[in-house]
């Protein structure tokens, strides 16, 4: 996937476009420490293509192309403890690792849902608009909405892979809620769960024209003994666009998959 | 409530497919499908939240007759969440306004049209959840949000959680797109409409139902025009030479569904359509 991605770009001209409105610094390359972008009210513009943290060490002989950062694999690496997670969690995740994720939502086409996009292989794009937040991704050329409209979240809302999310404004940070998960999701690939009890609160910075700093935590008391909270950082993509991935194009792993 | 009304669009959508898999119950199942649609999609939306901005009549609806409003630039605002004004119509058959010997097909593209109608249309990448192209995808009655920017129209498509970009930013075509399935798709303003390009399709999707074959040479053209906040006309051009011998139009129709938005569809979830699809 993330090979299709990286091989695609020579002959795709459109991938080429430049991005308008970059800072330079004197020798014409981009000022990736110059001040975030600001919107006509005032707030940081999160706007841009976001790829994730490429921090995962590279074996002796190279970086694979599909290189993914570590929260793909494991959501909470960062934390000390690991993840809080309740007994019968804890044993999922262990049988979900024994039989090589094989059950993954993803490997059949099922969307990743809102947290996991930050941190698989493939490019975001946000757009800051009045009364909303679009965050398109390449994956199956999906979106994301997150009202900044004021509206409360819904009293009882539909499940569904992406929740229903509402957010607004703490000084120069984007504070967005989220509930309405479904029950069976995946926030990594060796299966910590997300289920419909999940409270997540999501804060954006954009501390300086190159990076997005999402720090995500997640209030799900079915599936964990207290809430965490892990932090993303997100480098900027210039001079691109986004390329649909569509999952289901070809889709010839299913009867591979095997387990013990 | 929202669970039901989700299930009658799957059931809508199963018709949909049932309808083509039998010619002489054509008519029945469409006026079958009609029905589920209308009152399956209505009902589909999150709990009512009302836009702001819009004009509304003294009794608190939107004034669906009022003319369109403009942007800050200017420009007409075509956003709003929209649904074809017919539900079936120009999805089922997108030519469905000419004679049959009125569509200019070149041989080879009558051959695999003919095809793929005795075939019941089995093989339409929908059936296997690949993502419709331009214009079928105008034609999905799950309705979509358009989203106006200065210089990009998004169309946010509830069928899938899939969208297009429009790019209006004054860039030209690209001159060799990698093939997708939505293609890459330009837009300007030529006075009070919207005219855009979109070239780069894969050559996988069909037109319609049915079975209107498209090819990666094909470059269509909609030109969007909203005469009232209720209303968006799209005047559509298929420019396909290796299908067509020469470019054809249709003109398609939109209306405005009011206070309401968005509500995720994953096609992969429990699809189990591809299993019960007969053909030759």
């Amino acid at each position: 996937m993330a090979t299709l991605l990286l091989g695609a770009p020579a002959p795709a001209q459109w991938l080429n476009y430049p991005t308008p409105g970059i800072p330079r610094l004197a020798n014409g390359k981009p000022n990736l420490n110059a001040a975030a972008p600001r919107t006509a009210g005032g707030k940081p513009d999160l706007s841009g293509i976001w790829a994730w943290e490429d921090n995962r060490p590279c074996p002796p002989e190279g970086c694979p192309d599909a290189h993914i950062g570590q929260e793909f694999l494991n959501i909470g690496w960062s934390l000390k403890n690991g993840l809080p997670y309740q007994p019968w969690a804890a044993d999922l995740v262990k049988a979900r690792r024994a039989a090589n994720s094989k059950d993954d939502p993803q490997s059949r086409c099922l969307p990743r849902g809102a947290i996991r996009i930050y941190t698989d292989g493939m490019f975001k794009k946000i757009l800051q608009l009045p009364g909303e937040i679009v965050i398109l991704s390449e994956r199956d050329a999906s979106y994301r909405q997150i009202f900044t409209d004021g509206r409360p979240l819904p009293v009882d809302p539909s499940p569904s892979w992406n929740g229903y999310s509402s957010g607004k404004w703490e000084g120069d940070t984007l504070v967005v809620r989220t509930e309405g998960f479904r029950d069976d999701m995946w926030l990594d690939s060796q299966g910590s769960p997300l289920t419909s009890a999940a409270k997540v609160t999501e804060r954006f910075r954009r501390p300086n024209f190159g990076k997005l700093e999402i720090e995500i935590t997640v209030d799900d008391p079915k599936a964990y003994t207290a809430p965490w909270t892990i932090r993303l950082n997100q480098p900027i993509v210039l001079d691109t666009e986004l390329l649909d991935y569509i999952c289901a194009e070809n889709e010839r792993d299913t009867p591979h998959f095997t387990a013990k | 409530m929202i669970y039901i009304a989700r299930r009658m669009i799957y059931i809508a959508r199963r018709m949909i497919y049932i309808a083509m898999t039998s010619r002489k119950t054509f008519c029945i199942s469409l006026a079958a499908v009609a029905v589920m649609l209308t009152t399956g999609v209505a009902s589909a939306q999150w709990d009512p939240y009302p836009w702001k901005r819009v004009p509304r009549t003294p009794d608190g609806k939107v004034d669906l007759n009022a003319p369109a409003q403009r942007t800050r630039d200017g420009k007409p605002d075509l956003s709003g969440f929209w649904m074809p004004e017919d539900p079936v119509k120009y999805l089922l058959n997108l030519a469905s306004d000419m004679k049959e010997e009125e569509v200019p097909l070149k041989p080879s593209a009558r051959d695999l049209y003919n095809k793929r109608i005795d075939n019941n249309g089995k093989d339409h990448p929908g059936v296997s959840c690949l993502p419709s192209g331009i214009p079928e995808k105008d034609n999905i009655p799950d309705g979509l949000k358009l989203v106006q920017t200065e210089d990009l129209v998004l169309l946010l498509h509830e069928s899938r959680t899939i969208y297009r970009q429009i790019f209006t930013d004054g860039r030209p075509l690209p001159k060799n797109p990698q093939p997708t399935w939505m293609g890459y798709s330009i837009g300007h303003w030529d006075k009070d409409t919207l005219v855009v390009e979109t070239i780069g399709q894969n050559g996988r999707t069909w037109l319609d139902m049915r079975g209107l074959p498209g090819t990666e040479a094909l470059h269509v053209t909609e030109r969007f025009s909203r005469p009232r906040i209720g209303h968006m006309d799209i005047a559509v051009t298929i420019d396909d030479p290796e299908a067509y011998t020469k470019p054809w139009n249709v003109k398609l129709a939109w209306r405005l569904e009011p206070d309401t938005d968005l509500i995720e569809s994953i096609c992969e979830e429990n699809n189990r359509d591809p299993g019960h699809m007969i053909g030759k």
